[in-house]
């Protein structure tokens, strides 16, 4: 059997092999998927272990350390640190794979298959991987015993610092004015370097290399100035005067740059930041539209700042949403891009469509249904006649802002008294509301009977059961409850509380 | 109840499903419209409409406005609802005006104008979102009772003179027997206020006292009556 057998024989174990994959995947996902579960808990181990390498180096510069310190830091953090390294380096990408593709390449194109191409690329895609800073800086912190080394065990934690990984983004996008800026700096630093060493390497006890001179140069041009070096010539302090006002208006060039840069992309990065900081929640809103209804509903809410998010099209809207205190971003929701920013699979999300446009709530039930169906939506309708297409878009709830408030005149007109109750029932005002009771799967209060339960004690008035789809209204004393009761009761907020505490799931 | 005269102003996307309403409870419903068009659709959904200025007081004046229990401004434009319940207070301070608005800073208008209830078109929709997010089996319950005119409701009545109610304590009566239950009161006794039967207060029933009761349609309209025999 010839190495190319051996290699792809190896190959389809590994490809076939499914726990292979679920291993890899796993791994894949740890590394690299900000809402996966165990990636906090990962995270949070190695930077533990940076710290605590750091700690151990700064120790030692004055105090000796104890052997358990030293074991810890050059054997457990190393070994790590190592293994992390080539399992990064291992799920990059799959050799299997392309080893399995190009045979099937070769099958179907009927010419001699060999290991050696996809291998090759494969690795060179290795390779790759192993010339980013990242992964170079991850290489270089597995090396303990060489202490200056252990620096790079600092530079380790810049994977998990969001906040320079955008800087780094910001700057990157002006690539092409730093680039020129950098080389109109070589270029200064080269000549006035060169022009002080040839005038004053005679004359200046300080400059004794061509290193020096540049040394002086850079330290110059950047307006430093630390003074060890300085020109004692009529010509060297003639350049020294052109290099400083150079060096000044490079400077303010660079920092007009970055300032730039950074307040074209400051909407984009606090964006991320709130759509990040929400999706950590495992269940929250997105409204969308900062309308009436919306305000409405803020206020009525009291949300906690990462339990919703507004998306708003316009951006005067946005800015008075803001200054209202309100966390909102100027997105237009129908777009699916922008709703699969959101962590739609594995929180709870419900989109409520505010938007005074029939239209485009429409547009947006469908965005969030064919994302997943999971996705809550409830949506206001202004119009009948798109009650029936919501509902086929998918529509959780709909809501007729119209017939809700002619309903309610209706009641305030022919029974006032009621209207009272049922405002404060609906409004959820101090004194009673309809509160529903869930009864679990083990709850204590499965096989009791109504009459068992003193509802007058607690003060609640007990209205029905909603069981399968369909509402008891007051059924029988001797009705028993069932597990997936629903059971309505009006009350205080205090009396269901007590009454919860009283009955509840067991376990 | 069901000889109470309604002034309706506004027959457009309100006024009209609230006219048809009322007119199925059995009210009397008079329109009045400003606009051309709302005024002929009202009188060709068989309303007894009017068409006039509403900025002109003296055509005002001659609706005979006392004459109606209720005064309800439902008009399309919510300037106009402000303007229109500023003018009737100015000139009778004692009308029960209910108003729509769609707006916070429109209510607060039109409380100042003098509307006895105003009804904010965001607020009750916004209720209802915070009630579906929080208790979506209430809701939708709650949604069919105040919509259907049959199946589970909540009906008010009045205990009438010489009601077999009269002089009982409110827990003496076994509601349920009747299939029915009382959700609230309002005792003239004791204040003004409507309070629900969970604040865990004793009532002492008395004819004029009003009862909010909760059931089928049927049983409801069955016990509306029964109230109001003597003895059983």
């Amino acid at each position: 059997m010839g190495i190319n057998e051996i290699v792809l024989s190896v190959a389809r174990k590994l490809h076939t092999s499914s726990t292979y994959h679920k291993i890899k995947h796993f791994v894949h996902d740890i590394f690299t998927n900000e809402k996966n579960v165990y990636k906090k808990y990962f995270d949070l181990t190695i930077i533990f272990l940076i710290f605590t390498s750091i700690f151990i180096l700064v120790y030692e510069v004055k105090y000796p350390v104890p052997y358990w310190m030293d074991f810890y830091d050059i054997y457990i953090v190393s070994v790590i640190f190592g293994l992390e390294y080539l399992l990064r380096l291992w799920v990059h990408n799959d050799l299997s794979e392309m080893v399995i593709e190009s045979y099937h390449d070769a099958q179907f194109l009927g010419k001699p298959f060999s290991a050696v191409a996809p291998l090759k690329k494969g690795l060179l895609q290795k390779l790759q991987f192993m010339v980013t800073p990242s992964a170079i800086i991850d290489l270089l912190a597995i090396f303990p015993t060489y202490r200056p080394l252990r620096l790079f065990r600092v530079l380790k934690l810049l994977r998990y610092a969001k906040s320079i990984n955008q800087f780094v983004d910001v700057l990157s996008n002006k690539r092409f004015e730093l680039l020129t800026l950098l080389l109109l700096l070589v270029f200064i630093v080269f000549t006035s370097g060169i022009a002080i060493y040839v005038l004053e390497e005679k004359v200046n006890p300080n400059i004794n290399s061509v290193f020096d001179a540049f040394y002086w140069a850079l330290v110059t041009i950047s307006t430093v100035g630390f003074g060890d070096i300085s020109p004692v010539t009529v010509e060297g302090r003639s350049i020294s005067m052109m290099i400083i006002v150079s060096g000044i208006a490079m400077i303010s060039f660079a920092t007009s740059v970055i300032v730039s840069a950074f307040s074209e992309k400051l909407g984009e990065v606090k964006e991320q930041r709130v759509i990040e900081k929400i999706n950590k929640n495992d269940a929250f809103l997105i409204i969308c539209g900062y309308g009436q209804m919306a305000k409405m509903f803020l206020r009525k809410e009291n949300l906690r700042d990462d339990e919703y998010i507004i998306l708003e099209k316009d951006i005067e809207k946005v800015e008075a949403g803001r200054r209202e205190g309100y966390t909102i971003i100027q997105e237009d929701a129908s777009r699916t891009e922008v709703l699969k920013r959101f962590n739609t699979t594995h929180a709870k999300v419900t989109v409520l469509c505010l938007i005074a446009d029939d239209i485009e709530n429409i547009y947006i039930t469908l965005t969030a249904k064919s994302i997943s169906h999971k996705i809550k939506v409830i949506t206001r309708a202004n119009d009948s006649s798109m009650v029936k297409k919501l509902k086929h878009a998918g529509a959780d709830h709909i809501l007729m802002p119209t017939e809700v408030v002619n309903n309610m005149i209706h009641i305030a007109i022919t029974q006032p008294t009621m209207y009272k109750a049922l405002h404060a029932v609906l409004t959820g005002k101090d004194v009673a509301q309809i509160y529903e009771i869930h009864v679990g799967m083990h709850h204590t209060l499965i096989g009791m009977s109504i009459d068992a339960l003193d509802f007058i004690d607690y003060k609640l008035l007990f209205i029905g059961i909603h069981r399968n789809g369909t509402f008891l209204f007051n059924p029988p004393k001797d009705t028993i409850l069932e597990p997936h009761d629903i059971m309505l009761v009006i009350g205080r907020k205090i009396s269901v509380e007590y009454f919860q505490k009283m009955h509840r799931e067991i376990g | 109840m069901g000889t109470k005269k309604i002034l309706l102003f506004g027959y457009g996307k309100h006024g009209r499903p609230i006219a048809k309403g009322l007119k199925e409870d059995g009210y009397r419903v008079r329109v009045v419209e400003e606009n051309f068009e709302g005024y002929e659709h009202a009188l060709k959904d068989g309303f007894y409409a009017v068409h006039i200025d509403i900025s002109d007081d003296d055509s005002l004046r001659e609706l005979d406005l006392q004459e109606y229990d209720q005064v309800v401004c439902v008009m399309d434009d919510e300037h106009y609802n402000v303007f229109l319940t500023l003018s009737l207070t100015a000139l009778f301070p004692d009308l029960y005006i209910v108003a729509i608005s769609d707006s916070i800073h429109v209510t607060e208008k039109l409380r100042l104008a003098g509307a006895k209830r105003v009804i904010d078109m965001y607020e009750v929709s916004a209720n209802r979102i915070y009630n579906i997010l929080h208790r979506p089996v209430a809701t939708e319950l709650l949604k069919e009772f105040v919509a259907s005119k049959e199946g589970i409701s909540f009906m008010e009545m009045e205990i009438p003179e010489g009601s077999f109610l009269h002089g009982k304590m409110s827990d003496e009566i076994n509601f349920a027997h009747y299939d029915v239950l009382l959700v609230g009161l309002v005792d003239f006794e004791r204040h003004q206020g409507f309070e629900f039967v969970t604040a865990g207060h004793q009532h002492c029933l008395d004819a004029g006292d009003i009862i909010v009761c909760m059931g089928e349609v049927e049983n409801l309209r069955i016990f509306k009556k029964l109230i109001s025999k003597k003895e059983l």
